[in-house]
């Protein structure tokens, strides 16, 4: 599983601190510039060379990308993509949480809804997704579905590992002060697992980006995915990987905003470490 | 006395396995790797047909299938396959990709169709939605093309891939006007005789596929290509004046066997409506095909600028065509 790793918090508390000079504690931000910026140049090399016809310089990517930004058809596309994505999170969101915490605390409920999910979770979902135009045709229902599937399992999982593993002395404190069941659900278990469900709800938006994109380029193409596919069909090579980063750029600063709310709201205690 | 024979016996060997190797290497090198946009269907049945006769020309192909006309071109372009199946127009003009069309194998073939409850003419349509392929589409195109034509306006264009998945929304009613292939327009016709109107179409003329290769390729193996042209030619031609030659084609070289029936009964009505269509290019394109490519891609928006001031050599190469027509004549 990865949501332990993420949950321990940002990667610089694991590395020493580095005495004097340019290091990584006082100018964090500058090393992850200079990392992009290094990635960046290695693609304009790499497109200059050309390594492909078909592979765009950096700086025609980014030209296509504000061309794009600017004639407001990347505002268009998201608007379109992000409908399902909205609706298919909102739906997993909502059912996963549920499921996953009726899994921790009932293990008849874990015996019947948990092999469905671990095997969901490790099924290829691109092979699974043609499948769904079958049974829900080609509309924003079978899109929703695609967003579902994929995030649906992440988030069941970790809310139920989340309220399995809740602290056992904090139950038992629960219990010595004569908490009713009910009481020990909402005020201890519920609470202590957050920031773990938290994490999955993160890792199931992740998951819903790859879900979103892949019914886009599958099922019918609209939004980011019908921008990739048109401009790949017409040769605009440079409008299509602009497309395709801006995919990726989106996905990062809406999982890097989570795991900033992430750290004030629910684990202030982290922030301060 | 002896000892001689044997020396003489080994060196013989190794100039028989010697041989052996430089024909082998040979043969290696003359595979000729043709890279289909699609997988293999009654569509594709002439094709194949040709394709073995030029086999049997001296031709060594091998066919394979990947999932669009867009990896097919990258397959070519990339060197991983000989010949691509497509039209990759855009691809020549916006990239400088170094591939030459040098054969058209069909010309865009698709019907309008309208749900005769609510349309009956192209003025109908003025201010409803329409669906089309998807967006850059050769089905887009001839729909914007008539929109100029008739002086209407679409309200809106919206995108369903897959004639077979327009004819079914067309039938359920989902869909109120759209554009098929031959094949929808066959199942409209016998599943719902009168509820629908085929829009005419008329001086649309456009690539829906060619042969392409790489330049270098058409170079070094012009002798193969001229073989594979001819092949193509003359099995459109008899295929032109007699469709059914198809089905003895497939039997013939065995060709999808695996074809379920309701698809071998559709292969003669299939190709005697392209035959009656006109459909089979009896000259391969050329320059003409390609000047008319130029209007109708600059259209759909594969190729910019002026079609006047396109070059056909920047697009085609027209030799081995031209070497084909001197030997078979034109028609």
């Amino acid at each position: 599983m990865m949501a332990p790793t993420q949950v321990d918090g940002p990667v610089r508390a694991v590395h020493p601190p580095v005495e004097g000079g340019f290091s990584l504690r006082q100018y964090p931000a500058f090393w992850r510039m200079a990392s992009l910026a290094l990635f960046f140049l290695a693609w304009e090399i790499a497109g200059r060379v050309p390594i492909s016809y078909a592979f765009p310089t950096f700086s025609a990517t980014f030209a296509a990308f504000l061309s794009m930004l600017f004639d407001g058809s990347l505002f268009a596309a998201y608007g379109e993509t992000l409908q399902p994505l909205i609706i298919g999170i909102a739906i997993s969101g909502v059912i996963g949480i549920v499921l996953g915490i009726v899994m921790g605390l009932s293990r008849s409920a874990e015996w019947l809804v948990a092999p469905l999910f671990i095997v969901l979770q490790a099924a290829p979902m691109a092979a699974l997704i043609p499948l769904i135009t079958f049974v829900y045709g080609i509309g924003l229902v079978a899109k929703t579905l695609a967003v579902i599937m994929l995030a649906l399992p992440v988030i069941v999982l970790n809310g139920y590992k989340a309220v399995r593993n809740a602290n056992p002395s904090l139950v038992a404190m629960c219990r010595s002060f004569q908490g009713t069941k009910l009481q020990q659900i909402a005020k201890i278990i519920i609470p202590d697992a957050s920031p773990v469900i938290f994490a999955g709800l993160r890792l199931g938006l992740a998951a819903g980006f790859i879900g979103v994109i892949l019914a886009e380029l599958l099922i019918t193409p609209t939004g980011i995915g019908d921008l990739i596919t048109y401009h790949r069909s017409v040769a605009n090579y440079a409008e299509m990987y602009a497309a395709v980063v801006s995919i990726i750029l989106v996905s990062t600063l809406t999982l890097a905003a989570l795991e900033a709310f992430e750290m004030r709201v629910l684990r202030p205690e982290k922030r301060r470490g | 006395m002896f000892k001689m024979f044997s020396g003489l016996k080994a060196s013989a060997a190794a100039l028989a396995v010697g041989a052996a190797l430089v024909v082998s290497g040979a043969a290696e090198a003359a595979k000729v790797r043709v890279a289909f946009g699609d997988i293999a269907s009654v569509e594709s049945l002439h094709l194949l047909a040709a394709f073995e006769r030029a086999k049997e020309q001296g031709v060594d192909i091998e066919v394979t299938y990947l999932k669009s006309e867009d990896i097919a071109a990258q397959a070519v372009v990339g060197g991983q396959a000989d010949i691509g199946v497509g039209g990759p127009y855009a691809l020549v003009q916006k990239v400088k990709a170094p591939i030459r069309m040098f054969l058209q194998l069909s010309t865009l073939r698709f019907y309008p169709a309208v749900n005769a409850q609510f349309y009956k003419t192209w003025k109908d349509l003025d201010g409803q939605e329409i669906a089309v392929h998807s967006r850059g589409s050769g089905t887009e195109a001839i729909m914007k093309l008539m929109e100029d034509r008739q002086g209407i306006k679409f309200s809106k264009i919206s995108y369903i891939p897959g004639s077979e998945v327009r004819t079914g929304a067309l039938l359920q009613g989902n869909v109120k006007a759209t554009i098929v292939d031959s094949a929808g327009r066959r199942l409209l016709e016998t599943q719902a005789p009168g509820k629908f109107v085929i829009l005419p179409l008329e001086g649309v003329s456009a690539t829906d596929e060619a042969l392409f290769a790489n330049t270098a390729f058409l170079e070094k193996n012009a002798a193969d290509v001229d073989k594979i042209v001819e092949a193509i030619i003359t099995t459109w031609r008899e295929v032109t004046a007699n469709p059914a030659v198809v089905t003895d084609l497939r039997a013939k070289y065995k060709l999808l066997p695996d074809l379920p029936a309701a698809q071998v009964a559709e292969i003669v009505p299939y190709f005697q409506e392209l035959a009656q269509g006109k459909a089979f290019p009896l000259n391969g394109g050329g320059a003409a095909a390609a000047k008319d490519d130029f209007a109708f891609y600059t259209l759909s928006g594969q190729l910019t600028g002026d079609p006047a001031s396109l070059k056909v050599e920047d697009f085609w190469d027209t030799r081995s065509l031209d070497r084909a027509l001197a030997k078979l004549g034109t028609k």
